[in-house]
Order: C-alpha cells, then sequence, then structure tokens
C-alpha cells in the first residue's frame, strides 16, 4: 500500500510554520509595488499589477490574527488562486518543501501558538518541527 | 412562454454578423501592426532611440485604430432589441384593454454587444410599465381630455460620447407625494427627508430598493420586480438612470450608457500619493480656484463647504476625507510634497486681500503700526494660502440625479482605460467601481462618484436638510450678489481709502510725478501723444491732498466720451461689495458717501460729479427729453435701497427729468396708477420687497394702458440669466446702478425715438 504523499510549500507566518497544497501556490514574489486602497480592510494591504491581473495582497498574520506581518527583504506574496481570483498572501518568510505522508497527518488542535484550529486541514510533524496545513479557502473567507 | 425566449436566447450569443469591410480593415491594421513591431524590435536591437522613437508612435496609432475597429466588430445595432417591443406592446395593452401606439426612434444606434445583451431585460421591464402603469384605460383618458390612444415613445441617441435611451409616456405620470409617503410608510425615508425633498427626487425614490407602487404586482410587469432591479442592472453596465414625470400628462425616464464596457474614457487625479480615475460618463466639468479666490468662493452651509458655480452653489466633498487618506499639496518654496494640514478648504483667519502690500492695512488688531520688521513680511511671503500651488482643483461630478464637486490635490490627463473588477475583499469598499492598471504598470482605482456621494452624506435623500440649507443659502447668495457692486479701491495720501464703481475705469497707468505738467492752470500728462488731463480727488472734496511721492497712478476714466485720470497711490484693488453704503454722514460735492471696506473707512468717489465741477464746459447740453406735451418727461423709480434712490434720482434730476420716487415695485405700482398720464419711462431696480422689478415689468407689460412705457432695470452685477428673465418679463434695458452716463444716455434715446414715433 503506497502512502500518499503531497508536496507542501512551507513559510512562516510570524513565527508560526505553516503549510499549504503546492498545487495550489500559483507563484511565490518578492515585495512589489502596491496600490494602497483606502477604506478597504486593514488585512488587505494593498493591490497590484500581475501581467495584466489586479492581485489583492492579504496580510495573511493579520487575517489569521497573528498579527500584521513584518516587511523586509525576506517577506513574500504567494500568489494563489482562489475562486476565479488572484490574491496574494503576505507571509514572513519561505522555508522550505516538505513532502507530507498524508497518513502522520493528524487532526488540527483547536489552537495552535495563537491560531485559531479553524484555518487548518490539519497538522504534520516533521523530524524538527510541527507545520499547520492551511486551509486557504477558509483563510480567504470573508463572512462578515 | 419567456423561458422558452430565454433558451433560444442563449445559443445565438456565440456568433454575430460583422461586415466585411470591417474584417478588411482589421487585417490591414494587423499587418501595419507587425511592420511596426518590426521596426521597434530592429531599433531596439540596434540600439537606435530615434527609430524606436518613430516605430513606437507609429504603435501607438496603430494600436487605437486597432482598439476601435475591434470594438466596432462588437458594436449592434439597439434596433435588434427595439424589435420585440411592438409585439410586446401590442399583446400587452390588448390583454389590459387598453389602447396603445408605440414608436421607435434611433434604431440604428450602436452599442457594444455585452450592454445590447444585458439591456434588454431592464428596457422590457420599462416598456411594460409604461403600458401596464403609465397608459390610463381609454375611458379614463377621455375622461381627462387625453386621445385614448397612449403613446409610447421609445427613442436612442448618441450625447457627449454615450448612449441615451428614453422611454416616454403620456400616462399619467407619478404623483411625487404619493410616491413620499408610500416610503415614508415602508420606512425608506424619514420624515424629515420626505419634507425638503425637491419634487425630481420624490419621483425617483422608485428606484429605491423594497419600493413597488402597484397595487397588486402583476407578472405582467417584467421578470424583476421593481425598478430598483433595473438600476442595480444599469449600475453594473456603468450606466445612469433617471425619471422625470408630471402627474396626468406622463413621464419620461432617461438612460445613459457607456459605449462599451470593458474600455471607459476616465478623467486621472491624484489624490494622497495615488491616483484614481474618474469615469467620463459623471464628468461634467473641471474647476480650478486660484489661492487667493478661495476665501471668497467658497462658502460654508451649515458643516457643508460649497463653491458657488455660475450662480448655483455646489456641495464640496473632500476625497482624501471621504476615502480616509492624506491630502498632499506642492510646497512652492522647497516643490516637495507636504501634508495638507488645513482642516476646512477656506482657512478664513486673515481676511487681507493678496493685492495688499502695504503693512499698514494689517486688518490683524495685534499688528503695532510699526514699520514691519523683515521677519514678519518673510513669514507672510511664506503663507501658503496665497500661493498658485494652494489652489484648489474641484472635478464636478453628476451622479443622474445630483452633481457635487470632488476636490482632488491634482488633474492629470484623461485617458482610456481598461476596466478590471476588484477582488472580493474590496467588493465592500463602496467608493470604488474597479481598478485599472496605469501606463506605468501601477494600478489605479476607478471611483464610483454616487457611492462616493452616498458615504459623504451628501446624497439628495440622505443629505436633504443640508440640500434645504444649501438652497436656502443659493437663495439669499444669488439675492447678495445682486446688491454687490464691483469697486475699485485706492488712496490718494496715507490713511485715507476711496473707492469708485469699477464699471467706469477704462484702465490705471503708472507714472512718476516729474510726468505732470501744469498748462494752463490743469494738471496734464503727455500720453500716447496726447494729453490726458488729471486731477485729484482733494481739487473737489475737503480730503487731504495727494500724497507728495515719486511714483503715483492714475485712475483712467471716460467721463462724455473725452479721457480724464485721476491722480492715486497704490496699492489698488478691486473688490466686490455688498454695498452699504452711508450716503448722509460724509457726503459731500464729489463723494458720494461712504462705507466701511476691510475695515477702513471708504470714501465713494462720484467721479462724474468732480468732472462736471472742474470741467463744466465738457458737458454738452443734452436737453431733457420732453414728453408729447412740451413737458419735461416725468420718470418713475423703483429702489428699495435709500443710497442708491438718491443717488441715482439726483442723476436724472440733474438733466432736467422729474422723478416719481417709490420704495418698493408695489408702491411703484400704485403711483403708475396714479399718475399714469404723466409718466414716459420707468426705472426699476430688480430686488425689492413686496414686489421685485421682474413683477412690476411683467404688470407693466400686461396692462394696455402702460404697455408702451420703456422699462429701464438696474442692476449692480447683471448675469445671464437675469438678463434673459428681464427680457422675457419685457425688460427694455439694463443699466448698471452707477453707470450714470449710461442711464442717462438711455433715457434719452428711449424718450426722443418715442417721441419721433409719435406716440
Amino acid at each position: 500500500m503506497a502512502s500518499r504523499t503531497i508536496e507542501m510549500a512551507t513559510f512562516y507566518v510570524g513565527k508560526a510554520l505553516c503549510g499549504m497544497d503546492i498545487l495550489k501556490v500559483q507563484e511565490i514574489n518578492k515585495l512589489m509595488d502596491m496600490t494602497t486602497v483606502p477604506q478597504a480592510p486593514d488585512y488587505v494591504m494593498g493591490i497590484l499589477n500581475l501581467r495584466g491581473q489586479i492581485v489583492t495582497i492579504i496580510d495573511l498574520g493579520k487575517k489569521i490574527d497573528l498579527g500584521a506581518t513584518e516587511m523586509n527583504d525576506m517577506s513574500r506574496n504567494i500568489i494563489v488562486n482562489s475562486k476565479d481570483e488572484y490574491i496574494g498572501l503576505l507571509v514572513s518568510r519561505i522555508s522550505d518543501v516538505v513532502e507530507a505522508d498524508l497518513d502522520k497527518v493528524e487532526p488540527p488542535p483547536a489552537n495552535i501558538g495563537g491560531v485559531q484550529g479553524k484555518f487548518f486541514k490539519g497538522v504534520f510533524k516533521t523530524k524538527a518541527r510541527l507545520i499547520g496545513i492551511l486551509d486557504v479557502e477558509k483563510v480567504l473567507e470573508n463572512d462578515k | 412562454m419567456q423561458q422558452a425566449a430565454t433558451g433560444k436566447k442563449t445559443e445565438t450569443e456565440t456568433s454575430l454578423r460583422v461586415h466585411v469591410s470591417l474584417l478588411d480593415q482589421l487585417m490591414t491594421l494587423a499587418g501595419e501592426l507587425v511592420l511596426s513591431r518590426n521596426q521597434l524590435l530592429q531599433s531596439m536591437s540596434s540600439e537606435d532611440h530615434r527609430g524606436a522613437e518613430i516605430a513606437g508612435q507609429r504603435i501607438d496609432l496603430i494600436t487605437s485604430e486597432l482598439q476601435e475597429a475591434i470594438m466596432l466588430t462588437r458594436m449592434q445595432s439597439i434596433g435588434n432589441v427595439f424589435n420585440k417591443f411592438p409585439r410586446v406592446v401590442r399583446d400587452l395593452s390588448q390583454s389590459l384593454g387598453k389602447k396603445v401606439d408605440l414608436q421607435l426612434e434611433g434604431k440604428d444606434v450602436e452599442l457594444d454587444k455585452t450592454i445590447i445583451e444585458a439591456i434588454g431585460d431592464p428596457l422590457t421591464h420599462l416598456v411594460r410599465n409604461a403600458v401596464d402603469h403609465g397608459i390610463e384605460l381609454p375611458e379614463t383618458r377621455r375622461g381627462a381630455g387625453k386621445n385614448p390612444l397612449g403613446k409610447v415613445v421609445l427613442k436612442a441617441y448618441h450625447e457627449a460620447g454615450q448612449v441615451n435611451i428614453e422611454i416616454s409616456d403620456d400616462g399619467k405620470g407619478l404623483n411625487g407625494q404619493v410616491l413620499a409617503q408610500k416610503a415614508l410608510d415602508k420606512g425608506l425615508i424619514s420624515e424629515d427627508q420626505a419634507k425638503v425633498m425637491s419634487d425630481k427626487e420624490r419621483t425617483n425614490l422608485i428606484f429605491l430598493p423594497g419600493f413597488s407602487t402597484a397595487e397588486k404586482v402583476t407578472d405582467v410587469s417584467g421578470r424583476g420586480v421593481g425598478m430598483d432591479v433595473v438600476k442595480t442592472n444599469l449600475d453594473r453596465l456603468g450606466g445612469i438612470i433617471d425619471i422625470d414625470s408630471e402627474p396626468g400628462k406622463g413621464s419620461t425616464i432617461r438612460i445613459k450608457l457607456p459605449l462599451t464596457l470593458a474600455i471607459i474614457p476616465c478623467q486621472i487625479v491624484m489624490t494622497g500619493h495615488e491616483r484614481y480615475a474618474i469615469p467620463q460618463v459623471n464628468l461634467e466639468e473641471l474647476l480650478r480656484i486660484p489661492a487667493d479666490q478661495v476665501k471668497d468662493r467658497i462658502e460654508r452651509v451649515g458643516d457643508a463647504e460649497v463653491v458657488r458655480l455660475r450662480g448655483n452653489l455646489l456641495p464640496l466633498i473632500k476625497l482624501a476625507e471621504v476615502i480616509d487618506t492624506e491630502s498632499i499639496f506642492i510646497d512652492p518654496k522647497t516643490g516637495r510634497n507636504r501634508g495638507d494640514r488645513r482642516k476646512s478648504l477656506a482657512d478664513r483667519r486673515s481676511k487681507k486681500s493678496p493685492l495688499f502690500k502695504d503693512d499698514d492695512f494689517d486688518a490683524s488688531p495685534n499688528q503695532t503700526t510699526q514699520a514691519k520688521s523683515a521677519d514678519t513680511v518673510l513669514r507672510q511671503a511664506k503663507e501658503r494660502r496665497y500661493h498658485a500651488a494652494s489652489a484648489l482643483n474641484i472635478v464636478v461630478v453628476s451622479t443622474g440625479a445630483m452633481k457635487y464637486g470632488l476636490v482632488v490635490d491634482a488633474l492629470h490627463d484623461s485617458e482610456e482605460i481598461v476596466v478590471k473588477p476588484l477582488g472580493r475583499d474590496l467588493k465592500k469598499c463602496k467608493g470604488y467601481a474597479g481598478a485599472t492598471i496605469m501606463g506605468d504598470g501601477r494600478v489605479a482605482l476607478i471611483l464610483d462618484v454616487a457611492n462616493l456621494a452616498q458615504m459623504a452624506g451628501l446624497t439628495s435623500i440622505e443629505g436633504s436638510s443640508r440640500a434645504a440649507e444649501v438652497a436656502h443659502a443659493n437663495l439669499q447668495a444669488i439675492r447678495e450678489q445682486k446688491d454687490r457692486q464691483s469697486l475699485l479701491v485706492f488712496r490718494s495720501a496715507e490713511n485715507e481709502q476711496f473707492a469708485a464703481p469699477l464699471n467706469v475705469v477704462e484702465r490705471i497707468e503708472k507714472i512718476k510725478a516729474t510726468d505732470i505738467e501744469t498748462v494752463g492752470g490743469r494738471r496734464v500728462i503727455r500720453y500716447r501723444g496726447n494729453s490726458l488731463p488729471l486731477f485729484s480727488v482733494d481739487e473737489v472734496a475737503r480730503v487731504k491732498p495727494i500724497a507728495d511721492v515719486e511714483d503715483l497712478l492714475v485712475i483712467v476714466f471716460i467721463i462724455c466720451g473725452k479721457e480724464i485720470g485721476l491722480l492715486a497711490i497704490g496699492p489698488v484693488d478691486a473688490i466686490e461689495f455688498s454695498l452699504d453704503v452711508d450716503g448722509l454722514t460724509l457726503k459731500q460735492p464729489g463723494i458720494m458717501g461712504s462705507a466701511i471696506i476691510n475695515d477702513h473707512t471708504t470714501l465713494m468717489v462720484d467721479v462724474y460729479e468732480i468732472v462736471q465741477t472742474l470741467n463744466p464746459q465738457w458737458f454738452e447740453n443734452m436737453t431733457a427729453a420732453t414728453n408729447p406735451n412740451g413737458e419735461t418727461a416725468k420718470i418713475l423709480f423703483a429702489e428699495d435701497s435709500n443710497f442708491f434712490r438718491n443717488q441715482v434720482k439726483s442723476y436724472m434730476e440733474d438733466e432736467g427729468y422729474q422723478v416719481i420716487e417709490a420704495e418698493d415695485g408695489a408702491i411703484a405700482w400704485e403711483l403708475l396708477q396714479k399718475h399714469a398720464d404723466e409718466i414716459s419711462l420707468v426705472v426699476t431696480d430688480i430686488e425689492m420687497p413686496n414686489m421685485n422689478g421682474f413683477e412690476l415689468t411683467r404688470r407693466i407689460k400686461g396692462a394696455p394702458a402702460y404697455a408702451h412705457l420703456p422699462v429701464i432695470a438696474l442692476t449692480t452685477l447683471a448675469g445671464e440669466e437675469d438678463i434673459e428673465k428681464g427680457r422675457q418679463a419685457g425688460i427694455s434695458d439694463y443699466q448698471i446702478k452707477l453707470d450714470r452716463e449710461k442711464l442717462i444716455r438711455s433715457i434719452y434715446g428711449f424718450l426722443t425715438s418715442m417721441q419721433a414715433a409719435g406716440s
């Protein structure tokens, strides 16, 4: 019985290490010139032009209640496609691509390092670290 | 029946007809584009900048032509949509027992395919509405004296780069009161709002979500229930809709649509550090108020700021405030951007006029009268309020139902932009209608003009209390304007200020005291080969003599067709002054009266009188015109301001006319009836209590006994609208209140021509 594995792109949101299905990742970019959108929700950093498409950049840290992400040389935008729209997630630092054995993925606890469990599909333990597998659609949800 | 039609519709949408000539044109353009692209690539690889520039320009041209041609392929004539309506109207009117005739106009008007498709449903709803709720039953129509055959006109036409569609009917129209009551009952508006609404605003209430005036919602009026759905559909297309109605007569619905959805022409503006785009469909005009006019033209009404534009007050919104961003202005000294800390648009701290350079005239009581230090002068120079960079840039926009001014930091070009939708996280930001990518790759937000107004609390519905205030202030402003006089303020000695009516000033010259010659006891100056006689106020009136300085000013007037110069010293200023003239206290020969201007007692100079005193030989005998009996003519004169009445009366009496004076229109009317046979001409002010000049004129012209009398209207500033209004009321001539010569000439002209006509 071959165990199913998925490849995950991992990244740091503040101090928390998160991961997401690499197939969901459109591309990863350095920070670019953004146009601020006054009066937008505070987690929206701005919008930018990605080869003719308007991409909304969201501070992932703010969105999952981990606090504002510091913008420096290491921060990156992870561009995902959600419901026919391009959205960029601002993260603190990109980490490795990790192959996760699906059997070893455990359901998420109610709270991981300050982040509500609902944002995660599960957790994956590697030798050294605990990776929270993000449920991207849940993260991007706006229930207001 | 509806469902089947829909199904069929979607299938035929996958292709369209295009004229072959258009396709040929596209081929040609494609070919040219290829050539220019090759040129560009070659120039780039050989680093030929000039060649690249030329190729780039060529590509610019071709791209525009290509864009236009492709847009044309998607254009379909609106006739495609219109053509189904005769059937619709016929069937509907039959089932309702009504007789309706449908007229179609402008079937050849072309629109983008997407818009044509999207407009079908809303138009159907509106046409059905017109038949169902608009046109009455034949018996009802006959009873109301109307033709039992009702008429519905569906018209399409191009105007100002947009497509207009009008649906008008001659049915029973909409009753604004009923609508307002309905909206009130449904809790859609408040009582206060209902009270201050204009009739047009009441009629447009039907577009509010949740509104439906039909007693029962019939499924006859189209699929989507309610006019609000129509409006939403049109909003999505970037169009605006509004309705005009007269109860008993009918209604007209007007729709304005952009030509295409995807590419729209916009005005680019800048606020904060960002650019924003305003769709041209909403753009009315661009207005710039120079720094030194800001204080005067920006006024406060309640807590709103407004600007006077051609006699009307326009509410203002600062874009930076509505969307909560920083406003930037360019510091004139350093050229750098600085945050604008002005809380209100017109900082009213100082009343000083920027033309006043003299320190003595500082209005602030704290200033000592000693010469200002260099520091103060420098500080005043730095006051950015008076710098051009502090000017206000206003974009006047319209949302169909209302107009307002949007204050931005800077205006950029007009551009055609591609509209891109905003992500779902930004859908909540009602102020934006989308985004676009500018030439430099950056993103700019497209503003939703109607929502911005709502956000600023400015919609006629939400801000109606303010609207009422503005309307009231508007009326007052217009009234006040009528009593404002244009004056030239100057001095002839230190601390003595004078004013003369600006309209009689020809020009102002700078001279040196040494240039003045004395010939035959009079002062003259050589000017353009002629001698210009000079005088100063102290020659006639008991005022200080002209200051003994080297640099003098000469204010040139034309009296009796001859030029004469009044000596003065600076500073001079031209102001509009709401006259509160005291015609008694300081009156003396040569001085009409006094007023307080900029905190200084100012003597109003009567130039005519001065010249008459000094050079009586100039005045030809323009004998007073006589009436048919050979007596000097009697003039009826209505004017409510004491000062003006006495002043102008003296002009006429000096000429030998007899004047019957009245303090207002009503009294004038009574006097006219009493002295009917004696009066040959009427001179009247416009703004008077009890009965104004227009009303008086109308009455005079309406009464056969008096209709022959010429009526001369006196005004201080005559706006175009007033002149037109006056002409319609029957006013024969408009004259400026303090322009004595012209008034006398006009009176003489009318009286003599009447005599000649043998009246």
